[in-house]
């Protein structure tokens, strides 16, 4: 009798404790904030994938952070203008920046006036899985098909745009596999795909949530991801290191603010963030996208951007670049 | 049976009319506002669509592109300046009519084309989505270098004048295209360290320096500043003799609409300077043509209407945007968990049925709604000439402002305006300008491209059917322009003689 009252006691507790957190997170007094509204910058236009990000984060933000979250576009220069905007604004926890890949890679090739160094990252929320994918009816079935083609003729790889992180894989890619192939730019997603689909090229490089609707009709198919690790969506698809070849990519997806943001601002993000990303509304909108949590605070943030950063100013100046 | 009942239940039930009504006013009212393109017009209202249900956000952005590319027209003819970029080449003969009192029967023309074309794009991509979409999927870089070869041919056959000027204005235009980011290797170019440089000198930009700046410069320059041409303020809708004569110049924009509209890259623009020169080629009247020729307006309406539909076939089919619009119009899909591609047909059929009746909507309400807009537009286009000029001066500059929220780009535009005042006093014209601004990234990205690909052999080129016979079709049409000048210049030689 005994056994069975501590058991189940044990069972009511664990599942207070499981369902604690949960309740906390949904009902839970929203954080204190210093700000009534709060600007979220990006440099990707309506409906572009930045924006998104934010318009979904947003609308679920409200409950973790005691603030109006505005989602401010400002495109232009890829990112040139937003960074400028960001590092002229007071650090107080009013403004924030989407940042990407996109930012660092401006800010070394275009040279603006104000860089990802004028900022600090506050946080890093996910990394978008990057694929090298292949037109379904063609005649590539593995990473080591296109290579081997590569080794034989000229290989095609293709990507979006000409200062990316899929360049940037492409072209690792490339060298790790010591391949004569052409890494052909184009201006946008849309560009790439046709010459993906009609067999002008013999793979491109992209984030998978660009890839739905074709992945939907069955008109690619995947070859191998650029991840440390298999995609939890995708488990039949290799990493294109297990295929042997050591090019892993990193592409996430965070906040950065002004510099010199304090303490407490940064306190409140870094509570309010993990929550967020618990949430059951919000976790079905990102599983729907193929996105991985990676989570990261201020300080690790910082780490992950200034190596990136530093590994990305070394390829750039390797390809030619960058002298 | 079934089809019918379910348009009548979506017609009456859902809020699809309304939708497609407040998207064709807000369309034709940010087409009409110049540096609002049509994609941006989308783009600041999408955020009001996050609320409604999938069929009415994506009526609601369809109206809006339906309208913009309507309203684009509405200044080209009364100020001069093309509210949209696929709205330049209607500039040419509207505005000329415009000043020789006919703009009422220009803006008639250009909404009775716009419907035409917009009715055309939307029966293609109702019954031939399929087929046509093959052909979209056809086009390699190589096809892509060719067309816009092609493209600038057209310059010999627009110089009307000088072919030397007109070479020597269509170089300029391509040389402004290459500053910004270089489209292939990312390196900057010409950018002189200059951030609001990175994104390059827009066509719309070009456009509304060339045409509108140049003009208000050239006006308040001139004597007659108190003289108006008496104009009346009534829309004169085409009569059936007209609309016959309409028949040929429309059906070619409507083609030229067509093609231009399933290739990603090629957008509304391309599509209105082709079709108004084919309408030239093949018109009973080719020198009236830049006079204030009524073909000139239509073919060129009636093109960047039909691209407004046809550009979506291969956002429908592959999930591939045709256009800057239809890519906003992709955001909106996607924004409302709508994956366009082959299975939207089978899985989202009603919002596909909802898609093509909201736009028939539009379509149909774009005569009542031009008809109530346009005296209005007339109207204010009537008064005092230095009132007018301040205010179109007003109305232009808050519009380049608007594009990036840059003053850089203010004073780029009075720049590209004085130069345009520059060549208009040396008698250079401007289109082949423009055309080099909006071509030059196509042949050049798209050259370096196929060379990238071959790894540097031009042979490439000749084995792409597609590019072979835009080359052919570019060669025989420099020559016959050449042939055509050096025979009027004999005819007028033996003139004089």
């Amino acid at each position: 009798m005994k056994r069975l009252v501590a058991a189940l006691s044990f069972t009511a507790l664990s599942l207070a404790a499981f369902v604690a957190p949960g309740q906390s997170g949904a009902q839970a007094q929203p954080a204190p904030y210093p700000h009534k509204v709060v600007t979220l910058v990006t440099h990707s236009s309506p409906g572009g994938g930045s924006d998104i990000f934010l318009r979904e984060m947003v609308k679920h933000l409200g409950k973790y952070i005691d603030a109006t979250f505005v989602v401010d576009n400002v495109s232009g220069g890829s990112g040139a203008r937003a960074m400028s905007k960001l590092a002229t604004s007071k650090p107080d926890g009013s403004i924030f920046y989407a940042i990407t890949p996109t930012y660092i890679y401006t800010s070394l090739m275009s040279k603006p006036q104000h860089t990802f160094r004028d900022l600090q990252p506050l946080a890093v929320v996910f990394a978008d899985p990057e694929v090298l994918y292949t037109r379904a009816d063609g005649p590539y079935m593995s990473v080591k098909d296109v290579i081997e083609h590569a080794r034989k003729a000229r290989g095609r790889f293709g990507v979006a745009n000409p200062a990316s992180l899929e360049r940037q894989a492409a072209e690792r890619l490339k060298n790790a596999a010591k391949v004569n192939a052409a890494v052909v730019s184009h201006e946008g997603g849309g560009d790439l795909m046709i010459n993906v689909l009609n067999g002008t090229l013999d793979a491109g490089v992209g984030e998978i949530q660009e890839l739905r609707a074709q992945l939907a009709g069955g008109k690619v198919r995947l070859l191998a991801s650029f991840t440390d690790q298999r995609l939890i969506d995708f488990p039949d698809m290799p990493t294109v290191k297990e295929q042997g070849f050591d090019v892993v990519v990193h592409k996430f997806r965070g906040l950065a603010g002004p510099k010199g943001l304090s303490p407490e601002v940064i306190a409140v993000w870094e509570k309010a963030l993990p929550l967020l990303l618990a949430d059951p509304d919000y976790k079905k909108v990102y599983a729907q996208e193929s996105l991985i949590v990676d989570f990261r605070g201020a300080a690790a943030a910082g780490r992950l951007v200034d190596d990136f950063a530093r590994e990305t100013e070394s390829f750039l100046k390797e390809t030619g670049v960058l002298k | 049976m079934a089809t019918a009942s379910q348009i009548f239940t979506m017609l009456f039930a859902t809020p699809v009319i309304p939708a497609a009504l407040v998207g064709l006013v807000w369309g034709v009212i940010g087409g009409a506002l110049p540096g609002l393109s049509a994609s941006v017009t989308m783009a600041l209202i999408l955020p009001f669509t996050y609320a409604l249900d999938p069929v009415s956000a994506i009526v609601l952005l369809a109206s809006v592109y339906i309208g913009a590319e309507y309203g684009g027209s509405i200044p080209a003819i009364l100020i001069r300046t093309p509210g949209t970029n696929s709205a330049a080449a209607t500039v040419i003969d509207g505005y000329e009519l415009k000043r020789q009192g006919r703009a009422g029967e220009a803006l008639g023309v250009s909404l009775w084309s716009g419907v035409v074309g917009s009715l055309f794009g939307l029966f293609t991509l109702i019954a031939f989505t399929e087929p046509f979409s093959r052909l979209a999927l056809a086009f390699t870089p190589m096809s892509y270098c060719a067309l816009g070869v092609l493209g600038l041919s057209i310059i010999a056959s627009l110089s009307g004048g000088s072919l030397l000027k007109s070479l020597a204005a269509g170089l300029v235009g391509m040389m402004v295209a290459t500053v910004g980011i270089d489209p292939l290797s990312g390196v900057n170019r010409f950018t002189f360290d200059l951030p609001d440089l990175l994104g390059g000198v827009k066509p719309i930009m070009a456009m509304i320096g060339l045409f509108a700046v140049s003009e208000l410069m050239r006006q308040s320059g001139g004597v007659d500043l108190g003289a108006q041409a008496a104009a009346g303020v009534r829309i004169v809708f085409p009569s059936w003799p007209m609309m016959k004569r309409l028949f040929k110049p429309q059906g070619i924009g409507c083609g030229v609409g067509l093609m231009e509209g399933l290739l990603p890259g090629g957008g509304g623009s391309v599509a209105a300077f082709f079709s108004y020169n084919e309408a030239k080629r093949w018109s009973k009247h080719p020198e009236e043509f830049g006079k204030g020729s009524v073909e000139g307006v239509a073919a060129p309406e009636a093109a960047n209407n039909t691209v407004a539909s046809s550009s979506l076939i291969p956002l429908l089919s592959f999930g591939i945007p045709g256009s800057n619009s239809a890519a906003v119009l992709l955001g909106g899909l996607l924004i409302h968990g709508l994956i366009p591609g082959p299975r939207l047909f089978e899985q989202n059929a009603d919002v596909v049925m909802g898609l093509y009746v909201g736009s028939f909507i539009a379509i149909l309400a774009q005569i009542p709604v031009g008809l109530m807009i346009l005296p209005a537009c007339m109207w204010m286009v009537n008064r005092p000439r230095p009132v007018l000029a301040a205010f179109v001066f007003l109305l232009v500059m808050s519009g380049v402002y608007s594009l990036n929220g840059a003053f850089f780009d203010v004073a780029l535009v009075m720049g590209i305006g004085f130069l345009g005042w520059l060549m208009a006093k040396g008698g250079y014209p401007f289109l082949p300008a423009v055309l080099g601004v909006v071509l030059g990234p196509m042949v050049e990205s798209n050259y370096r491209r196929s060379l990238l690909l071959s790894g540097g052999e031009h042979d490439i080129f000749l084995e792409d059917a597609i590019a072979v016979g835009f080359f052919v079709a570019a060669f025989f049409f420099l020559a016959y322009s050449l042939w055509r000048e050096r025979m009027d210049a004999r005819a007028a030689n033996l003139k004089e003689a």
